[in-house]
């Protein structure tokens, strides 16, 4: 099955080449990995093409998600006898330009319950409860004040691309606070209720082998883990990119994990971690291309569960789901997972966007299936609206 | 090594060997498993519950006839849990005795290997030969990341640095597994310095192979019944599918209420052994255990 006997070939050149393919394809294969590799082969020798498969899936690899790629760039070297340079720059297809459209415009209404939420930035300007409300005599007013009050009241739907980068700035500086809990590491503490020998014994040398004063150590305390999870379906096309952008906040500021959905979940944290909101947000909908279908809640929040959460991920944790709550799937399937979500967790918070209107009630369908099983259910719609959400995440 | 050369000429070798012992290893696990021991680099075997990660760590050490080193992570594991500990007491006692003897201790002749007690890591280390222990790391993703920082020069230079002794290198690397049930991403640094390997949940005829050699004298009509049942399970939208670990624990619990063939009836009595969530349970009996176990 091999064009030439592996002896007769270059090994290292071979390996180097396989894995710069790889590189290429999206894995992150370093040379370090390229040699060994190498080195496998020499030592294993494999007879046939299994062999070398596995071989090169044990050395290259380091994750299960990279797989299926690698089976394709596998396939295509060393499947159809073809020649390793023609394949150079293989690269996954480029994925669909992500446009956000300017959602619709939402007449206010609610913003005095926003002035009302405590809040450790500068009160709002009532005026600019109404930012959007693009009219000649109001632009002047709202060019004498400074561009974050202005854009603290608006609801994130109105936003263009301009002032969408501007909130990153004013995102990064929310402060999330999750309740803390008492973790199995300790710290020196002089009225801990442990004593630390190793710090007893090594004070006791001073005075001849007397331990005089003991050492006591406490569990140490740390912010529970906070998750995120993002609905990007169709209906919430308008707020996508600025809860992007506060999901990039939390990974960057207290090590959140961060998830997206649509039709299918997707892990976000660590492109969060690498890239910058609108990458990691055109590679979500790579992953999750049907951005104008319906949403189906429950299979997403199952997943959650049934991959992360339940290994873990969401034990003690406080979970923070975004999405407007229009379940197109059954409502008591939802109803179900949310139970099983609120079981694990320490606490569930619920940010609907469009629990802002006036008119909103959750009465019906996916939301109303959901409530009894979430700990707060807030709007946060606005950066001024953020504030009730820290605080729920908080409490 | 020259000795592991012999021991392991090949991948079909080790294969075969683990076989052997009771444990069967698809082509791609006995790759993985002859690269660790043969490169050698440390292994990071990930795969659902219950599909014989740890196990083969066990019949790894087995077939080299090679103690077994089990360290289990759990949040909170420090070094002192992990790799060392002094001896208090008896560096006490060392005090005592001198002061009785009127002789001077110097700290230093309190921090010594005499009075060092070896946690898991260490002891693997220490590990005096002729062939590698084998060091199981189990659950790494249970530990935070502190405690996988402290791995990294175990896994990188098989040594590890006592702060009061120095660096302390192992006489005989150990051949390191470790395992992860992917609860968190593990960094970048940790996976760098690993091989890795997804178990899959095996083919059906291999499952059945599996099923009868750990459930030693078992039927093949029973192990075939069990594994296919298993496999119409893994069908159904389960919060937990089942491994391989609960089919073998399925046909263990038949065959100890004495059923030879696995029937609607019996499968009420056990799905116990299988199913372990109510819902789980729910949405078997709601598709009818009788088309389970392969009667409808």
């Amino acid at each position: 099955m091999i064009p030439t006997p592996v002896s007769d070939v270059d090994l290292a050149e071979v390996a180097g080449r396989f894995g710069f393919l790889l590189h290429a394809a999206g894995i992150p294969v370093s040379p370090e990995r390229s040699g060994r590799f190498a080195d496998a082969v020499a030592l294993a020798v494999p007879a046939g093409l299994d062999g070398l498969y596995w071989l090169a899936r044990v050395t290259l690899l380091s994750d299960h998600g990279q797989v299926a790629v690698f089976d394709r760039v596998f396939q295509q070297v060393f499947g159809g006898l073809v020649d390793l340079a023609d394949h150079r720059g293989d690269r996954p297809e480029d994925p669909p330009p992500v446009h956000t459209r300017p959602g619709e415009r939402r007449p206010g209404g609610d913003q005095d319950e926003h002035t009302r939420s405590a809040s450790a930035r500068p009160s709002p300007v009532p005026m600019t409860g109404r930012g959007d409300d693009d009219g000649p005599e109001q632009e002047t007013i709202l060019a004498a004040v400074s561009a974050d009050e202005r854009l603290r009241e608006r609801d994130f739907a109105s936003l263009d691309a301009a002032e969408l980068r501007h909130l990153r700035r004013m995102l990064a500086e929310l402060r999330f606070a999750p309740p803390p809990r008492r973790v199995r590491r300790t710290r020196r503490d002089r009225r801990g209720r442990r004593i630390d020998r190793r710090a007893t014994l090594a004070r006791a040398h001073r005075t001849a082998g007397e331990p005089v004063v003991t050492v006591r150590r406490r569990h140490r305390i740390r912010p529970r883990r906070l998750v995120l999870i993002c609905d990007i379906s169709g209906s919430m096309e308008p707020y996508a990119r600025a809860y992007l952008q506060l999901l990039h906040a939390a990974v960057g500021a207290t090590r959140a994990e961060a998830f997206v959905f649509a039709t299918r979940l997707t892990r976000l944290t660590r492109s969060l971690q690498l890239r910058s909101p609108d990458q990691a947000l055109r590679q979500a909908g790579r992953a999750a291309p049907d951005w104008s279908g319906g949403t189906r809640i429950a299979p997403a929040i199952a997943e959650f569960l049934d991959r992360y959460g339940r290994r873990g991920l969401a034990r003690g944790a406080v979970v923070v789901i975004v999405s407007d709550g229009w379940e197109h799937g059954d409502p008591a399937e939802l109803g179900e997972q949310m139970a099983r979500l609120a079981r694990l967790a320490h606490r569930v918070v619920w940010i609907n966007p469009r629990a802002a209107s006036p008119r909103f009630a959750p009465l019906v369908g996916g939301m109303a299936a959901a409530m009894p099983h979430i700990d707060a259910f807030v709007s946060g719609h606005s950066v001024a609206a953020l504030d009730e959400v820290i605080d729920a995440i908080h409490a | 090594m020259s000795d592991l050369a012999d021991a392991l000429p090949s991948v079909e070798a080790l294969a075969a060997q683990l076989a052997e012992t009771g444990y069967l290893a698809d082509e791609g696990l006995a790759t993985a498993l002859f690269c660790a021991v043969r490169l050698p680099q440390p292994l990071l075997l990930e795969g659902e519950a219950g599909v014989g990660k740890t196990e083969a760590a066990k019949t790894l050490a087995a077939v080299l006839d090679t103690p077994l080193i089990r360290l289990q992570c759990y949040e909170g594991i420090d070094a002192a849990e992990a790799l060392y500990e002094w001896n208090y007491p008896r560096q006490l006692l060392g005090i005592r005795v001198a002061e009785a003897e009127g002789r001077t201790l110097a700290e230093d002749d309190l921090f010594t290997e005499d009075y060092l007690v070896g946690r898991p890591l260490l002891d693997a280390l220490r590990h005096p030969g002729p062939r590698p222990a084998v060091l199981l790391i189990d659950e790494v993703d249970r530990a935070d990341d502190e405690f996988e920082a402290m791995l990294f020069e175990l896994l990188g230079e098989a040594s590890v640095t006592v702060p009061e002794l120095g660096t302390i290198r192992a006489t005989v690397p150990p051949i390191v597994i470790l395992t992860s049930n992917r609860t968190r991403d593990l960094h970048d640094a940790l996976k760098r310095r690993c091989l890795y390997h997804w178990i899959d949940y095996p083919a059906l005829e291999r499952a059945v192979a599996i099923v009868r050699r750990r459930t030693d004298g078992g039927s093949e009509s029973l192990a075939t019944q069990v594994a296919r049942a298993v496999t119409r399970l893994r069908t159904l939208e389960l919060q937990k599918p089942p491994g391989i670990a609960e089919a073998i624990n399925w046909t263990l619990a038949c065959q100890l209420l004495g059923l030879d063939v696995l029937d609607e009836a019996g499968a009420a009595r056990t799905i116990g052994s299988v199913l372990k969530y109510r819902e789980d349970a729910e949405v078997a009996a709601d598709r009818g255990l009788g088309w389970v176990v392969g009667e409808g």
